[in-house]
């Protein structure tokens, strides 16, 4: 049937350079090409080789960012996955220690990854009305709580044998690492899936309004429990390449890397309300937080300071949208006048 | 003195790239209750948020009992004794009636709040108001009915003498409206003025004694009630004439298409069975609360039913989520298109391909070059104003925005589409045109259960009412035999009968 008025409704998008140009993903990469000259301004040690020597231990953190992201885009939030790495190595290296094959100590880091998500995703998705921010507050106390028990009194744990580990922590030509690699898969996987399949623009309409994507026929939970879940199997992964770095856990391990995850998420434009951002955006961020690091590392900044810096990077970074909303506003009342 | 205790010339209002407001004019006289008519969209309220010192305007006057007043803020409406009760009263769910009433001009003594005194001063207003509610109850255990007394009994303890009542009677049944027909003569006895926005006409001819119509952000005119018929008004309103409003086509009515039989749920509704055939459109009425909105959310897998059947084409269906229901062919448009129907601040393309983007994506990989093509396709076929398919939703009037929650139905091969007050908040010409959708639905073999409180929309569009009172089926009529007098008294029967044998 038509239109009885025969009124017709545009469909084709407008593409603007413009608008591309000026998007925050963009703003990103000036920025991260702006850090990279900055590096090498501060430190005559700030070089290709040294920067990805110094990156494994924060392309570890990047693993947890990619489905934290999607818990943001969810409007949800995982605070315990700090403590499901900490967890997570802490068995890896005691069943390594046994002396067991590689896989196993693998097929281990990630099993345990994984019960932890799902555990927080049968919760949340049993009990619906309790808030992801406190229940995954519990378990983050409870794994850790474990952790601890499992560590014992020496409160850490040695590899006893580094082959296995060694072997993953190596380098491609003896300079980029393998870790570069698995995390360049996964952040491709995880970008396409949010941004072209169906379960991605689930997740958008689920984080913008739950009830009305409910109400029209969208899995919530069951999408709710999948990337719980996946959280929890991307902090095995981030225990294994971790572990493959300090060649031990301890009760800190992982300490804080909830936190980094959420930032880089953020600073990428992942809005913690639900709905918004892209994933490409808190990847560039991740890069862009990590070469920061780096350079600050190298000067030998005091990492209180390089926290303080991030910090206030972050709030200016969750800002600038307002400020420029402002602005815009501001403009179009001058052009009135 | 001026004959006016109020009065706005040339009000303009500018948002940023539209004219909320060009050059409108009202007046209102003391004691007088004055309705606020247009089409949404027509500026009223934000012609009520002017006069509630919410938004400046930026050109015009505004004179209380002659003086010109210039508002700063709502406060200085406040002082100046100007009130509006919303639609949706804008409480404090947790806190009690008198805690609300009196919030943000509390009576205090030497800093320190007076309870017992606002307490009995809230009473008073209750009674004031024949409230059957006590100043201590629990605001968020009230209905919407209560609460707007109280939101009245707010303003009436701050002295106000203009009362605004923006739509008052749409989330209320006919009962609770009565009674608030009633409150209204008393303020009016008390010489507070009214001004009274509402779409319902009934309302208008009940209450005001003149009717002042706004269209398209300009003053239309106005007219005493008494000199104004039916047809001038919806003309003044809607710039055109509207020569059917229920638009119904005559329909073959085909086989059963959906039969609900002894559907319970435990506190919400118990035994209910009707059916729905082909190219039929069933009315499902009673009052608010009666559990309509419950049974058809079971139907559709919101909530699960404790017993009773469900058929679909004769063969039981068991549906434990909306997807189940959408993929057997039921689809249900909700009542709150803000909160259940629609995602807002997602382009009308996005909205209306959410249900069905699985049946144009390969592999799980959405095609988006497709999904416009549908949206842009559907969008049409429902008639919406919109420009582009990219326009958020939230950018439409609720008539639109309705039609885009049909829209969503039409992509899919449906067999039942169920609307719950399908016409809420719409304005009388969008009305006219979703009525027009519903009937080309069911001339196109869709059986259609329509859900609403608003008896000529029952009257004008069903082939069949069931009628719904106290969580039970109470009566059915055919096309012929309804009349609003035998619904009326299907939809209060059992209350009525539970209060005799009380």
């Amino acid at each position: 049937m038509a239109g009885k008025s025969g009124r017709t409704i545009a469909h084709v998008p407008e593409k603007s350079v413009k608008k591309t140009l000026l998007c925050w993903e963009s703003m990103l990469v000036v920025l991260f090409i702006f850090i990279n000259i900055f590096g090498q301004g501060i430190s005559p040690n700030y070089q290709a080789s040294n920067v990805l020597r110094e990156m494994p231990r924060y392309l570890a953190e990047m693993f947890l960012m990619l489905p934290m992201a999607y818990l943001l885009v969810l409007g949800e939030i995982d605070i315990s996955v700090g403590a499901t790495v900490c967890l997570s190595a802490t068995m890896a290296c005691m069943v390594c220690n046994t002396g067991a094959p590689f896989i196993v100590v693998i097929l281990t880091a990630l099993a345990v990854g994984t019960a932890c998500g799902l555990l927080n995703g049968i919760i949340l998705t049993k009990f619906t009305e309790l808030p992801p921010m406190i229940v995954t507050l519990g378990t983050q106390i409870m794994f850790r709580g474990i952790a601890e028990i499992t560590l014992g009194s020496g409160g850490s744990v040695s590899l006893q044998n580094t082959e296995g580990f060694r072997a993953i922590s190596g380098r491609v030509g003896g300079l980029i690492p393998y870790v570069f690699f698995v995390l360049l898969i996964f952040a491709v996987i995880f970008t396409v899936v949010l941004a072209k399949t169906t379960f991605g623009r689930s997740m958008y309409a689920i984080g913008t309004n739950r009830q009305a994507a409910y109400y029209s026929g969208v899995p919530v939970q069951k999408y709710r429990l999948i990337v719980y879940t996946v959280m929890g199997t991307m902090a095995g992964l981030c225990a294994l390449f971790l572990t493959a770095y300090l060649y031990g856990a301890n009760t800190t391990t992982g300490n804080g890397f909830e936190m980094d995850a959420i930032a880089m998420a953020v600073f990428g434009g992942i809005a913690s309300t639900g709905g918004k951002g892209r994933l490409i955006g808190g990847i560039i961020s991740g890069f862009v937080i990590i070469c920061l690091r780096v350079a600050l590392g190298l000067i030998n900044m005091n990492p209180q300071l390089i926290l303080i810096i991030l910090g206030i990077l972050l709030i200016l970074a969750v800002m600038l949208p307002n400020v420029s909303a402002q602005i815009g506003q501001m403009r179009k009342k001058a052009m009135k006048k | 003195m001026s004959e006016y205790i109020l009065e706005l010339k040339g009000i303009t209002k500018i948002f940023p790239g539209v004219k909320a407001l060009n050059n409108v004019q009202f007046q209102l006289k003391k004691g007088e209750v004055h309705a606020l008519m247009g089409e949404n969209g027509a500026g009223k309220s934000t012609f009520i948020k002017v006069i509630t010192g919410v938004h400046k305007a930026e050109e015009g006057e505004m004179f209380l009992n002659g003086e010109k007043v210039d508002f700063k803020g709502p406060k200085d409406a406040q002082a100046a004794g100007i009130a509006a009760v919303y639609q949706h009263p804008t409480s404090y769910p947790d806190l009690s009636v008198a805690e609300n009433i009196f919030m943000g001009h509390e009576i205090k003594k030497n800093g320190i709040m007076q309870w017992k005194q606002m307490n009995e001063e809230a009473d008073k207003l209750l009674a004031q108001l024949d409230a059957d509610f006590k100043s201590t109850a629990e605001m968020g255990t009230l209905s919407v009915a209560q609460q707007q007394m109280v939101e009245i009994a707010k303003a009436l303890s701050t002295n106000a003498r203009i009362i605004i009542l923006d739509e008052p009677t749409a989330a209320l049944t006919n009962n609770e409206s009565e009674k608030l027909y009633r409150i209204v003569d008393k303020l009016r006895e008390e010489e507070v003025s009214i001004i009274f926005i509402s779409h319902r006409f009934e309302d208008m001819y009940r209450l005001a004694t003149r009717v002042t119509v706004f269209r398209d952000s300009q003053y239309i005119g106005t007219y005493d009630v008494d000199g104004i018929t039916n047809a001038d008004l919806i003309k003044a309103m809607v710039g055109r004439e509207i020569k059917d409003l229920f638009p119904k086509p005559e329909v073959q009515i085909g086989a059963e298409l959906l039969k609900i039989e002894g559907l319970s749920r435990t506190g919400f509704y118990k035994g209910v069975s009707f059916s729905v055939h082909a190219g039929e459109i069933v009315g499902l009425t009673g009052l608010v609360g009666a559990g309509r909105t419950e049974v058809v959310e079971s139907v559709c897998g919101i909530t699960r039913a404790k017993e009773g059947k469900v058929f679909l084409e004769g063969k039981e269906i068991h549906v434990k989520k909306p997807a189940d229901a959408m993929n057997l062919g039921i689809i249900l448009l909700p009542e709150d298109r803000q909160r259940t129907g629609l995602i807002l601040n997602w382009g009308l393309g996005r909205n209306v391909t959410l249900p069905t983007m699985g049946k144009y994506a390969r592999m799980g990989f959405t095609d988006d070059k497709k999904e416009r093509g549908v949206a842009k396709d559907l969008l049409e076929s429902v008639d919406t104003k919109a420009v582009t398919i990219f326009d958020p939703a939230s950018s439409l009037s609720g008539g639109n925005q309705q039609k885009v929650v049909v829209a969503k139905a039409l992509g899919q091969k449906m067999k039942v589409v169920i609307m719950d007050e399908p016409t809420k908040g719409v304005d009388v010409g969008a009305k006219a045109e979703i009525y027009q959708i519903m009937g080309d639905l069911a001339k196109q073999g869709y059986g259609i259960i329509l859900i609403s409180s608003e008896m000529p929309e029952i009257l004008g569009m069903s082939d069949r009412v069931v009628v719904m009172c106290n969580g039970k089926v109470t009566g059915e009529l055919k096309r012929g035999e309804a009349t609003q007098e035998k619904i009326l008294e299907l939809a209060m029967e059992k209350s009525k009968r539970e209060e005799e044998g009380r």
